[in-house]
């Protein structure tokens, strides 16, 4: 959706990523009051309406979150639920929310702390009415086929997955707010254990908690607010994965084809345009076949762009800068938000011993939402973000 | 208080008499294709109503008994409740249908556009470990 009228981002908010004993609402209480600071809102009372992204936690999670800021009673606080994309999304439904002119000032939150409800040394999987999950499908196995077909019909190798994780565990490497980070060999990252063949444990995101949050507002609200920074958004466009039970090419990704289609064509802004990227790199394969998918080089050019060094600091693009979902870990409800505010500090040059040289100017994120059986992803929701 | 509340629905043990035969005359085992009526589209598994006319009657079509195996993977983290390591794939099958299934045979052994096959096996436990049948593929004279 291209936004009616200007809607720009006044401030953000993010957890440290990794396992919490704080509950999910601690944490986006956390991530959405540091939003609503850093956009100079010092009440309660401001914002006027709220989207909270949650994915496993249970009912009325936004209330839950924002009863105890004082901010239940002033505005409608609705809660958002689509697997990874639910953050995202959140995001994406209070900018409709101030494109349309229905509020001057939303609030969106993701959070989500799978560690205290989740049984260990289990993988994640879609739910029990899927078909697929009956038969023993988890997210792991689902990406693991793609990496299996794509190295079957590139010829790409283990090793060359497992470059994906280096280079993002080095982006996070003085990111505070990234869990695993710094040095890993592509040896150390082939030779961690077997999680579904042929990823293993280091490609794989981790099972984290966190919170991320992101305050938009109309022009004239961020000039009242005195925004110093303010970040535009472009467009912001949520999809559903089409249905279709029949044999396709899944090293492609068909929603994320069309949901970036759409937002380049509703932005007029192309992938050669974009600075920095953060995307859904859950595991390895997904960052690898996303190079292609958004169009940053040509179907089975993958691998030469990571190789070429394009997608890191002094490439065409940088992808994931704040580490990505492989150094974050991935509360599938908070990560969307996380991305956006993680990507506005980098547009802000507030990220010391991690910033993006030069400051990027434009920044695009992506989530996917949901395994469901006989579509890719269930949902797509993609930003785009401009410094004005 | 009647015991209402603690009665227990029984699980399930065959997945599912929608999608699988198996004739009791001992002929092979196959899975049920669904034609409409009205637009000709096969799908499995069963949808109803067809979801690209919403045509409600079907013809039910025997689906091919062999198939390719797009791509397969072994786990080793399963679900919560599955025993490890199990593996699963997609089967295409000629009458341009995907099956995601799982896979009966050595762990390891499955490559991309292996010729499989139809079986009948077990795919996981209820709650009591009791085994659930459901289809699965193996590899042809496997």
């Amino acid at each position: 959706m291209k936004p009616q009228r200007d809607v720009y981002i006044a401030g953000v908010g993010e957890t440290k990523f990794g396992k919490h004993r704080l509950e999910f609402d601690a944490l986006g209480r956390i991530a959405a009051l540091q939003a609503l600071k850093s956009s100079n809102i010092n009440r309660p009372n401001i914002i006027q309406s709220a989207y909270v992204g949650n994915g496993t936690n249970g009912l009325v999670t936004g209330q839950t979150v924002l009863k105890d800021l004082g901010m239940c009673g002033h505005m409608p606080i609705i809660n958002v639920e689509s697997a990874c994309s639910a953050g995202g999304m959140a995001v994406h439904l209070a900018v409709r929310d101030v494109a349309t002119g229905f509020t001057e000032v939303s609030l969106a939150v993701g959070c989500e702390n799978h560690s205290l409800h989740m049984q260990s040394g289990t993988a994640m999987a879609p739910a029990m009415t899927d078909i697929e999950t009956v038969h023993g499908a988890v997210m792991t196995g689902k990406y693991a086929l793609r990496a299996q077909r794509y190295m079957y019909e590139t010829g790409a190798k283990i090793e060359d997955l497992a470059l994906i994780t280096v280079k993002n565990r080095r982006h996070a490497t003085k990111n505070p707010y990234a869990w695993f980070k710094g040095d890993i060999s592509v040896e150390e990252v082939v030779n961690s254990r077997l999680v579904a063949s042929p990823l293993t444990l280091q490609q794989c995101c981790g099972i984290a908690d966190g919170a991320g949050a992101v305050v938009v507002c109309s022009q004239e609200m961020a000039r009242k607010l005195g925004i110093e920074k303010p970040i535009k958004v472009a467009a912001t466009v949520v999809r559903s994965g089409p249905y279709h039970n029949r044999p396709r090419d899944i090293t492609g990704d068909d929603i994320t084809e069309a949901t970036s289609r759409q937002l380049y064509e509703e932005t007029g802004i192309g992938p050669e345009d974009i600075d920095i990227i953060e995307l859904h790199d859950a595991f390895t394969i997904a960052e690898l076949l996303y190079y292609e998918c958004l169009g940053l080089c040509g179907k089975g050019e993958g691998l030469q762009f990571l190789r070429d060094g394009n997608a890191t600091l002094g490439g065409k693009c940088v992808v994931s800068p704040r580490g990505g979902m492989l150094s974050y870990g991935h509360p599938i409800g908070a990560s969307g938000a996380a991305q956006i505010a993680a990507c506005v500090k980098q547009m802000r040059n507030e990220c010391p011993g991690y910033q993006v040289d030069p400051v990027p100017r434009v920044a695009m994120t992506h989530v996917t939402g949901g395994g469901l059986s006989g579509t890719e992803h269930a949902a797509c929701t993609m930003h785009m973000l401009v410094r004005p | 208080m009647a015991d209402r509340g603690n009665k227990k629905e029984p699980e399930i043990t065959f997945f599912h008499p929608d999608l699988l035969e198996i004739p009791t005359d001992g002929s092979p085992a196959y899975l049920k294709g669904y034609r409409c009526r009205a637009c000709g589209r096969l799908d499995f598994p069963k949808l109803s109503p067809c979801p690209s006319c919403w045509g409600e009657e079907f013809d039910v079509v025997p689906l091919s008994r062999t198939g390719k195996l797009y791509s397969a993977t072994d786990i080793f983290v399963g679900q919560a409740g599955m025993k490890t390591p199990y593996s699963f794939g997609y089967v295409d099958l000629p009458e341009n249908l995907r099956i995601f299934c799982q896979l009966e045979g050595e762990i390891g052994s499955f490559r991309c556009d292996d010729d499989v096959e139809l079986t009948v096996g077990t795919i996981r436990t209820t709650s009591d470990s009791e085994r659930i049948t459901s289809y699965k593929f193996k590899k042809v004279g496997a």
